[in-house]
């Protein structure tokens, strides 16, 4: 075992050794311990290299709040994971790690170059140094600056594991499992609530886990802690760990992180990596506790320097002393405790160094006794050792005048420069802070969400004061939710209360301006740089934040921010409150992308609408495209088929011939009531009154505002029903509109709308043997000129299948939709495919479709719409009822700038030499203008015709429609295209070929 | 290209000792949507007499109604019996729509002793707020669905076509991510 382990301490399981790797190289160490525990047992304190200077760090903290000790973990393919704070990394045997920033090891980093530079890389180096000349900045100084930044490597491969997420309902969220909020779920918990903790670490207990030696009422700390869990548990409370509340959202919307099987050595079947739980909670209590501060004084950042906290975690948590001769250095009475436990561990306390003049005489009394040098009214002016710490310089100060240094040596620095509540959660509520004299620090204090904080999380500080407060606060939180609470009484022994003094940057007898002095770690920001962006002439703290990247790492300041702010504050002669603090966002810590993404990715990542006919198309090769939620077929290439032969073919054998279209994902809806007739009037632009049941017309919906929402085919089935299609993309957006206006506009109307989009498989036939295709399987109707006209539509049935026809056509060839129950139209497809045979059927898909349309100039809402074409605009003024009283968008037709002249219009185009245009190209009518041209319109769709025998387009053109003939310039990069404004119907203008 | 199932035919989807998801065979179904004064004679013709409170439900004859809004039902029948109920709602001299909606949608049932937590992986909705004999409209993995309590671990869910297959995948990897879990 190694001389580092103390054996009899820690909740470590010395008898379950696990072997591990660090840059290659093997490490032992035990059940329970994190990455950072395991070396610092084998005395390896140097983990990983600064972001900047590249100088060498070791863990300076036990918990996530770490900004030093980053590494690389990795278990196999795809699954290596930078940035994992070594802190909070449980080991498992074969766990491989690697450290940071560095090149080409760890020990010897050429990178370090930075450091003996670091005059250069003042605050706002990159703003003073990149601005000139401004060609560089594209070619030489981006590309730089991208290669520098980051912090690890960013995985290459696909990530193999799962993630997960899950609601969780409950009466009361408690985050964060030590004495407050255990005391907080004891006072709160009652029949039937559902109470929920939840905490960051492995296990339960918090500050306790790091305090074995206080009693509880009369038992020892870890004991009182398992019968507390036990009995919580046995009431119903569900703990959670491994579990980071990372957001505190509106309406007490938390969510909270679960790390599943990261600390297994292996991983088992159908299990999740991680897991994001979206909470609703109806009270939430606060019990995170404190996040112990540095000191801020030259080289305060070596390798065995680290949070005085820290290190009593690691020796009564974890069982490691983090040095052998540990000298501590505090301005709080907390580390005192630290040297005290490392003294009775076995290690020899070279000093206790207060930068306080007065101390508490018990502690004063129990240094004497251990043996432990004290130096009180003393600063830090130094560290020595490359690698890791080897000595401190310490001087007494006495007033301003700081006297002479003396060395002593060591192999740890504990630091301890007080405590702050940790806010980031409270902060996310948008919550008001208070400034504490006393404590020098921000202090919770409003907010709207039903939320307390309880323990050290508000100031309070020892293990009675947080057990008493969180009952205190549980009692609270179960009054609101209706309930008692249960009383408390608690005692404790051996409990550690205390206090200190808040710092800035520590006195030193040498050059400030050359002092090294860490403030923010993770981005290197010292108390120097701090000083310089203030005297550089910001003000604000978010702007000296900016300036100086303070508090801008992955730790979001969790160390930083306070000691930023007492130092700012002191450059700018101003009190700290004045100053204020930067907002703290979610996440609370780093989290996976793979955690926000949960199941939704791969195959999952959107829900894939596919029609029944769908499997048909896919086992016929077709090509697919997907239309809002829906995939459709796009085209069915043949064997050596590139789309533009395959949608030829599919247009000339259904001009030819027939074919038959999926036309399933149009949306429908059911307007039945004895006023649908009426709700139909107001809300398409159309007449309604005088068509008859059995037949069907164009519909045209505008918005409110006169331009074109949607279209769709509208058949009469009965006196008060009708048969309404939207677009596929629409269907929704038409629902909710037509909702909307009926709820709170028309209430008074009896009719009601049922979306029946998914009821109907619908079947289009196109083609001028479609009717023959057809007829022998209609029974009801004879599909003739006379009995079954165009836009007539029937109930009837088909191929012996219920089913609902209409006679249209967007092909302008004779047509028909067949709308069957939904589950019944693979078979009519199939049926239909099979009879359709003798004529040479065509399956077709959406660009045939897009062409075929085209070809006839019908529209595309979405394509050939943009939500400001009217339908004057659009040539489609014979679809507006003139004589009706209102319709949804008549008002808004009316405004002077939709009846002006020289509106963009929907025109045809037919391009010189015959060439395609693009479609989105932007059109002007003077291609010799100088640049910037003055642009007049753009194509809306464009196609090769064989119909057409030309490529046809149709483009929006200022005032085209009055521009018939003249010819229009579309510039493209290589050349410029003229093209002939012409009306929108290239095929069959006269409408022959309906006719059966 | 995927050769997932586009649609979804009766039978047992997935199976395990936390929760058991099956497709319910076809039946009918039917939207009702009406004002209060058309109840009592809707539910004479129909045979049910229709909830008034939103997640509430009734069952009488064979079919089933739950009430999902102030003016809206879904009422569950036989496939044969369709026909012979829109036939009986036509002759209601009350203003009112009814729609045959069988074919739009599909049933999954959702049972097992972890089946309300299955829902909890993609229902915002706490689950326990439904008493058992109600049902809510609500949403799972984004799309609309209608959610019958049968028993404490015993739900039916409505959901349109398209989106079941969707559903149905997580449905399949939520029950045996549960089944996973540690006791």
């Amino acid at each position: 075992m190694s001389q580092y382990r103390v054996p009899g301490r820690g909740r470590v399981d010395l008898s379950r050794p696990v072997d591990f790797t660090f840059d290659g190289r093997s490490y032992r160490g035990a059940q329970g311990d994190s990455v950072a525990s395991a070396l610092l047992a084998n005395g390896v304190h140097l983990m990983g290299r600064s972001f900047k200077y590249h100088r060498p760090r070791g863990a300076i903290a036990a918990g996530s709040e770490e900004p030093n000790a980053l590494i690389g973990t990795s278990r196999g393919a795809g699954r290596f994971e930078p940035n994992t704070r070594a802190t909070m990394q449980e080991i498992w045997q074969g766990l491989e790690t690697t450290s940071q920033n560095k090149f080409p090891s760890l020990k010897w980093d050429v990178g370090a170059v930075n450091d003996a530079a670091y005059m250069l890389f003042s605050a706002g180096f990159y703003y003073k140094t990149f601005m000139w000349p401004k060609s560089f900045w594209n070619k030489v100084y981006e590309p730089f600056i991208r290669a520098a930044a980051g912090l690890g490597t960013a995985p290459t491969e696909a990530d193999p594991d799962q993630y997960a997420s899950r609601y969780l309902h409950c009466d009361l969220l408690i985050v964060g499992a030590g004495p407050a909020g255990l005391a907080a779920a004891r006072a709160a918990m009652a029949e039937g609530l559902r109470i929920v903790i939840v905490d960051e670490n492995a296990e339960p207990g918090g500050s306790l886990l790091s305090e074995p030696q206080a009693r509880i009422d009369g038992l020892p700390a870890w004991d009182w802690l398992d019968d507390e869990l036990a009995a919580l548990k046995a009431a119903g409370v569900r703990i959670m760990t491994r579990t980071t509340a990372i957001g505190y959202y509106h309406y007490n919307m938390l969510a909270l992180c679960e790390r599943v099987t990261d600390h297994l050595p292996s991983l088992p079947a159908d299990t999740p990596r991680e897991r994001m739980w979206r909470v609703r909670a109806r009270q939430v209590v606060l019990a995170q506790g404190a996040l112990e501060k540095p000191l801020v004084f030259h080289g305060n950042d070596r390798p065995g320097v680290m949070l005085a906290g820290a290190a009593q975690t690691y020796l009564n948590r974890y069982g490691v002393k983090v040095g052998n001769a540990p000298v501590v250095v505090t301005s709080h009475d907390s580390a005192w405790y630290a040297g005290f436990d490392l003294q009775e561990a076995g290690a020899r306390v070279q000093a206790i160094v207060d930068t306080r003049p007065h101390v508490r005489d018990d502690l004063m009394d129990q240094a004497r006794a251990l043996g432990i040098p004290v130096r009180l009214s003393h600063t830090v002016t130094a560290t020595s050792g490359r690698l890791r710490v080897s000595g401190v310089r310490v001087n007494p100060v006495s007033g301003a005048a700081v006297g002479a240094g003396q060395q002593i040596t060591c192999d740890a620095l504990l630091m301890s420069g007080g405590w702050t509540p940790s806010l980031h959660l409270f902060s996310h509520t948008q919550g008001k802070l208070a400034w504490d004299d006393d404590l020098t620090t921000f202090l919770p204090h409003e907010t709207r969400e039903a939320c307390v904080i309880a323990g050290a999380g508000r100031g309070l500080w020892g293990i009675e004061a947080a057990l008493t407060d969180g009952a205190a606060r549980g009692r609270e939180v179960a009054a609101a939710l209706g309930h008692p609470g249960n009383p408390a009484a608690v005692s404790v022994e051996n409990d550690r209360p205390g206090s200190g003094v808040s710092q800035k940057e520590l006195p030193t007898d040498r050059n400030p301006g050359r002092a090294k002095a860490f403030v923010d770690y993770q981005n290197d920001v010292t108390a120097k740089d701090l000083r310089l962006a203030v005297r550089e002439g910001m003000r604000s703290i978010e702007h000296v934040k900016r300036y100086t990247t303070n508090g801008m790492a992955t730790d979001q300041g969790k160390m930083s921010n306070i000691n930023g702010l007492n130092i700012a504050a002191d450059a700018l002669g101003r009190p700290a409150p004045q100053v204020g603090l930067t907002t703290f966002r979610p996440p609370y810590t780093p989290t996976t992308f793979g955690a926000f993404a949960g199941y939704q990715r791969g195959a999952h990542f959107e829900v894939t609408r596919k029609t029944p006919i769908d499997p048909w198309a896919e086992a016929h090769g077709a090509v697919f495209e997907p239309v809002g939620q829906w995939r459709r077929a796009r085209y069915f290439p043949q064997p050596g088929e590139d789309m533009d032969t395959a949608v030829r073919r599919e247009c000339r054998q259904t001009r030819e011939s027939v074919g038959i279209f999926d036309a399933s994902t149009l949306g429908k809806i059911e307007v039945v009531g004895p006023d649908a007739v009426t709700f139909m009037e107001r809300m398409y632009t159309n007449p309604w009154a005088k068509l008859g049941v059995g037949r069907c017309r164009y519909g045209l919906l505008l918005g409110d505002d006169g331009y074109i929402r949607d279209d769709g085919v509208i058949g009469r089935m009965a006196e008060g029903r009708f048969h309404v299609t939207t677009t596929t993309g629409g269907a929704a957006r038409v629902m909710n509109m037509m909702e909307d206006y009926l709820q709170t506009e028309w209430p008074d109307l009896d009719v009601w709308l049922t979306s029946t989009t998914e009821q109907w498989s619908t079947i289009a036939l196109n083609g001028p043997n479609a009717a023959k295709l057809l007829a022998p399987l209609v029974e009801g109707v004879e599909l003739t000129e006379d009995a079954f006209p165009h836009m007539a539509c029937i109930e009837c049935t088909v191929a012996g299948m219920p089913a609902r026809l209409f006679r249209v056509s967007f092909t302008g060839e004779i047509g028909f939709e067949v709308n069957v129950p939904a589950p019944l139209g693979r078979k009519l497809w199939e049926i239909l495919w099979d009879a359709g045979q003798q004529y040479g059927i065509v399956a077709y898909g959406t660009e045939a479709m897009h062409v075929l349309r085209a070809e006839k100039g019908y529209i595309i809402v979405g394509q050939d719409t943009d939500g400001t074409v009217t339908p004057y605009d659009a040539g489609m003024g014979w679809a507006v009822g003139k004589k009706k009283p209102d319709f949804v968008g008549k008002r808004g037709l009316a405004r002077p700038d939709l009846a002006a002249k020289g509106r963009k219009q929907l025109v045809g185009l037919l391009t010189e030499d015959r060439s395609k245009l693009e479609e989105g190209a932007q059109i002007v009518f003077d291609p010799n203008q100088p640049i910037p041209m003055k642009m007049v319109g753009h194509v809306t769709s464009s196609y090769h015709s064989d119909a057409a025998g030309r490529p046809i387009a149709l483009a929006l053109v200022e005032g085209g429609h009055d521009r018939m003939g003249e010819v229009v310039h579309i510039p493209m990069p290589d050349r410029t295209i003229a093209a002939k404004i012409t009306g929108t119907v290239f095929v069959d203008p006269e409408n022959t070929r309906l006719k059966i | 290209m995927s050769m997932e199932i586009s649609s979804l035919t009766p039978g047992v989807l997935v199976d395990t000792p936390a929760a058991r998801v099956a497709v319910q065979p076809a039946a009918g179904r039917l939207s009702l949507r009406a004002r209060k004064a058309a109840l009592p004679a809707l539910g004479a013709a129909l045979g049910v007499s229709l909830p008034t409170r939103i997640g509430q439900r009734a069952a009488g004859g064979g079919i089933e109604a739950i009430c999902l809004g102030p003016d809206e039902w879904t009422i569950l029948t036989p496939a044969d019996a369709v026909a012979g109920l829109l036939a009986a709602g036509a002759g209601v001299d009350h203003p009112h729509s009814l729609v045959d909606i069988s074919a739009r949608e599909l049933t999954l049932r959702i049972q097992g002793p972890r089946a309300a937590d299955l829902l909890t992986l993609a229902c915002p909705r706490d689950i326990d707020t439904i008493p058992v004999g109600e049902g809510r409209r609500t949403v799972f993995d984004g799309a609309t669905v209608v959610l019958w309590r049968d028993g404490e671990n015993s739900f039916r869910m409505d959901i349109w076509n398209s989106f079941a297959p969707h559903l149905a995948r997580l449905m399949g990897i939520g029950a045996r991510e549960l089944a996973a879990e540690p006791a």
